[in-house]
């Protein structure tokens, strides 16, 4: 992304044969001139307006800024219009202003907007950060603007930053301009003014910052000076250490997102496939119909209290594991019940159910997409060191995977019902002597199943796509899961899920995404060769 | 929708044989079928299911004014359900059982690939709606879409040129099958034969359906930082996987102006459901664009939209893509060469292709040659905006005629 270094020299360079013309007599920005610049070949001249109009702005009055200000923002929306023979307008309302006046002038009928090309909207990204500058405008957006200015790498005028700097009220706008000052010095010719600037580089300890020390040391009139030089070996050493920690950290965590998925997805099917015995190959429609249910709430949400808009992920927990577990029972206590003793029946049966409940919700919904509402806590993400970057969707997921995994446990562990499910499973016939409704119980921890399965659905939603078939993604998966982790431990399946999961990620920057599932299936079936239970085996009678 | 109604038309198949001719039932002799090879199901069925819709709303328009020498259009749809194989399968029973005058389907090259010995064999005729890698010239397809050198390679060199980005290095994303590996191969050959060097780019690719993009947005942001000059990422991931891939992208803070990405496979209904404000200049390149200017495109999406609400049919009536306009074009185009042959037999519709022209939506007036089945279209390059479409940010003057076999591959 050195392109916005590049792009200033060349404009630069371009700037002082297109645009000088006459020597103006006053330096203050020639209003008229830049909006015939930008206006000349349709929006074209864009860039050197850009130019011409940076390296003048420090001399410029506040009413030359908020002006600069009015027809950069013009430009971006759109609303800035440019007549056949070369003139700006800026549309306001049905009415029209002269671009370089602001005062009010009829619109000509051959008025258009230029088109925004990537190009233009690269330099109005940077006029927008470079006014906000010297604008009257909060502290936080100053920030930002010098923010993007560095992350382009954009050359500023120095006497830019010294206006900016003057005019600045806020510790931490000041303090943020004399780094960004002393950043713009990497090029200066005095020697300390390179070593701070180095430092202070450094301390940007991403890839990118590795990349630009790098061209610096190509640089001979950097290698020349031992100072620069050995100042300049450091940051790189400095960098490189935590851009590798970055990575590290960044293989663990989409190992721990990706694998949160997985064990989200397994966890129900850990419940009636490893406890119960239940091959249910309708997991995966019990995942989908989360997600649906989940749609159904954001939809209740938008038209009863669009308010609240952004709280329905929170609302659709109970409501999600509620409707999926009373599906869930549903189909035990009308299909599977009759067939606990015939497991190739269950199987052939909870296909068909799997069949069904796409095919309804296809009939219902249709087959298209769901569109969901994200939150905007669940969009972006944070920079944390090099080029980690936790994203909050996947965050999200990890710790809603954590808590399912920690609610299930203790619910198995510590309540009754927990412990009726578990004597029911190792030895029904006893557990029946001794007064436990085993119906019951089968009942219940197949709603149980389904409704960790719904959350799952709910999970899944804002990262995975949403249509009818989208569970047929995860049963393949789920079982996998279930059965690497040892039928009938949760603390095996959450291992076997990280465990893919991480060897997923691992796997994918090397050999690509085809392989690293190929990969990650033979050690599977390695594994499954050496410890044919799974990693973790439950000791019982079953 | 007339579904595969196999009792209803056995049925009527044997009333047909028994009766004598004279007597025949007045609708056998007044229809023709043309059958629909898209899928209401799996990863295409949101791209594919809306093919189904058009063709059938084409058919009305040509059913309306008269139809085909003098019969009506019948369009009989099937459900693939995103399994190449099937495609294949379902292709031959609509030529052999349902005896189609004319195949409209697939979007995939890779069906298109499985469907391609079921046309040859039974000298079928279908209609291919999408762009795509080219290298192919079977007389028994009609490619509606442009080959690579008029549609890819346009949209790189813009990039590359100084109105794009003057992108010097490429991160070239796929979805595993013939599509994206012959462009890419197409594009490597392309940035060879300009004196690019092979370090200046790098190829992953990811399996059908793929949805966690995360280590491989990671990966290109580290291709982006290593330095060289602007970086781009072609993207010819396909179905739901493009949306997946945006959705990781937008999260992960990359900016379209620092790493622009020309989704080549990537259309409006794409975005449906994401926000695209942090999209706004990605590109992509098609034939048609919902915003391409004139009075035949506004005219098309009013049909559209009363066609939708009439029909019910479950999709935006506000979205059109490329490959509907391709499918609505291929429509008329049979039915054109039909009344221009007199005929409805294959080797006389093939026959009348030469010379043939459509205005179509796009603006741009369609041509037919004698020398190959590809349609002479337009190109346009879109750029994302915040309204979940395309501006049209370049297009081309007239229509370029059609290369079937790149030099670069």
């Amino acid at each position: 992304m050195r392109f916005g270094l590049k792009a200033g020299a060349a404009l630069a360079a371009a700037l002082t044969c297109l645009v000088m013309g006459p020597v103006r007599a006053e330096a203050a920005p020639d209003r008229t001139a830049i909006v015939n610049e930008v206006c000349a070949q349709g929006g074209q001249g864009l860039p050197q307006a850009a130019d011409q109009l940076l390296t003048e702005l420090p001399s410029a009055t506040p009413d030359d800024v908020s002006w600069a200000n009015r027809v950069v923002g013009a430009f971006s929306h759109r609303q800035l219009l440019c007549s056949a023979d070369g003139h700006g307008y800026i549309a306001n309302g049905a009415a029209g202003l002269d671009a370089a006046t602001l005062v009010p002038a009829k619109l000509p009928d051959d008025a258009a907007a230029p088109f925004l090309s990537l190009r233009a909207r690269i330099v109005l990204e940077r006029m927008e950060a470079a006014l906000a500058l010297v604008s009257p405008v909060a502290p936080e957006r100053k920030l930002a603007a010098l923010d993007t200015l560095q992350q382009h790498n954009d050359s500023v005028p120095m006497a830019l930053v010294t206006m900016a700097i003057a005019q600045s009220h806020d510790a931490d706008v000041t303090r943020a301009l004399r780094r960004f000052g002393v950043l713009q010095g990497l090029h200066a010719p005095d020697t300390a003014q390179r070593v701070a600037a180095i430092r202070d580089l450094s301390q940007d300890t991403t890839s990118d910052t590795l990349g630009q020390l790098r061209s610096l040391r190509d640089d001979p009139s950097y290698a020349s000076d031992p100072s620069v030089a050995a100042a300049l070996d450091a940051g790189i050493a400095h960098v490189q250490l935590w851009v590798r920690v970055g990575n590290v950290l960044a293989l663990l965590y989409n190992g721990l997102s990706a694998g949160s998925i997985l064990f989200m997805s397994a966890i129900g099917l850990a419940v009636i496939f490893g406890l119960m015995g239940v091959i249910n190959l309708a997991q995966g429609e019990l995942i989908m119909i989360g997600a649906y249910t989940a749609y159904c709430v954001q939809q209740v949400v938008r038209a009863v209290a669009p308010a609240y808009i952004s709280l329905y992920p929170i609302l659709a927990i109970p409501l999600v594991f509620l409707v999926t577990a009373a599906i869930g029972i549903i189909i035990e206590a009308t299909v599977i019940r009759h067939l606990y003793r015939r497991p190739l029946m269950t199987l052939l049966a909870t296909w068909g159910i799997s069949l069904l409940l796409i095919n309804l919700v296809r009939v219902g919904f249709g087959p298209q997409n769901l569109k969901f509402i994200t939150p905007s806590y669940l969009t972006g993400g944070v920079s944390v060191v090099g080029d980690f970057f936790v994203t909050w969707n996947h965050l999200a997921a990890i710790i809603f995977a954590v808590l399912a995994f920690l609610g299930t446990l203790a619910l198995l562990r510590l309540t009754s019902l927990g412990l009726f499910i578990r004597g029911v499973t190792q030895n029904r016939d006893m557990a029946g002597c001794i007064g436990v409704s085993a119906r019951t119980i089968d009942m219940l921890a197949f709603g149980f199943g389904a409704g960790l399965a719904g959350l799952a659905g709910l999970a899944v939603a804002p990262i995975y796509n949403v249509n009818p078939s989208m569970g047929t993604d995860f049963i393949i998966d789920s079982f996998m899961v279930v059965v690497l982790g040892g039928v009938g431990s949760l603390v095996g399946t959450a291992i076997a899920a990280f465990g893919i999961g991480l060897v997923n990620v691992g796997i994918e920057p090397f050999y690509g995404a085809v392989a690293a599932k190929v990969i990650a299936l033979l050690l599977i079936i390695a594994i499954i060769q050496w410890r044919p239970e799974g990693l973790i085996a439950i000791k019982g009678r079953r | 929708m007339p579904l595969l109604k196999r009792r209803s038309l056995l049925a009527g198949a044997a009333a047909t044989l028994a009766a004598p001719a004279i007597i025949r039932p007045a609708w056998a002799a007044d229809t023709v079928k043309i059958g629909c090879l898209f899928s209401s199901s799996g990863t295409m069925a949101n791209l594919e299911g809306r093919l189904n819709y058009i063709t059938q709303m084409a058919a009305d328009e040509i059913n309306a004014s008269g139809g085909v020498l003098g019969r009506q259009i019948e369009v009989v749809t099937t459900n693939p359900n995103s399994d190449w194989p099937t495609y294949a399968q379902m292709g031959r029973q609509l030529l052999q059982e349902q005896k189609v005058a004319a195949l409209f389907g697939c979007w995939t090259s890779v069906a298109r690939k499985s469907v391609l010995p079921v046309v040859e064999q039974n000298d079928g005729l279908l209609f291919y709606p999408l762009h795509f890698e080219g290298d192919e010239n079977s007389k028994n397809v009609v490619y509606l879409n442009s080959p690579p050198a008029s549609s890819v390679l346009p949209a790189v060199d813009y990039l590359m040129s100084g109105d794009g980005v003057s992108a010097k290095r490429f991160f070239m994303l796929g979805t595993d099958y013939v599509w994206p590996r012959t462009i890419n191969k197409i594009l490597k050959g392309y940035w060879k034969s300009k004196g690019i060097p092979e370090s200046a780019w790098q190829e992953q690719y990811v399996p059908f359906g793929f949805s966690n993009f995360q280590s491989m947005v990671n990966q290109i942001r580290s291709f982006a930082s290593q330095g060289g000059g602007q970086p781009i990422v072609v993207l010819t991931v396909v179905g739901s996987s493009i949306a997946d891939f945006l959705r990781e992208y937008s999260n992960q803070g990359i900016q379209p102006t620092d790493l622009p990405v020309l989704g080549l496979d990537m259309v409006e209904a794409d975005l449906e459901g994401l926000n695209t404000a942090s999209l706004v200049g990605n590109l992509n390149c098609w034939a048609y664009l919902q915003n391409a200017p004139g009075p035949r495109n506004q005219k098309f999406l009013a049909d559209w939209a009363s066609y939708v609400q009439k029909s019910g049919a479950p999709y935006s009536p506000h979205v059109a893509i490329d490959p509907m306009v391709s499918t609505y074009d291929g429509v008329h185009i049979w039915a054109n060469a039909a009344k221009k042959a007199g005929s409805f037999d294959v080797p006389e519709v093939r026959a009348a292709f030469a010379g043939l022209e459509f205005p179509d939506p796009s603006g741009y007036t369609l041509k037919m040659t004698a020398a190959n089945n590809y349609v002479a279209r337009g190109v346009f390059i879109g750029s994302i905006n915040a309204n979940q479409g395309f501006d049209v940010l370049w297009q081309s003057k007239g229509t370029p005629t059609p290369v079937p076999y790149s030099q670069y591959s």
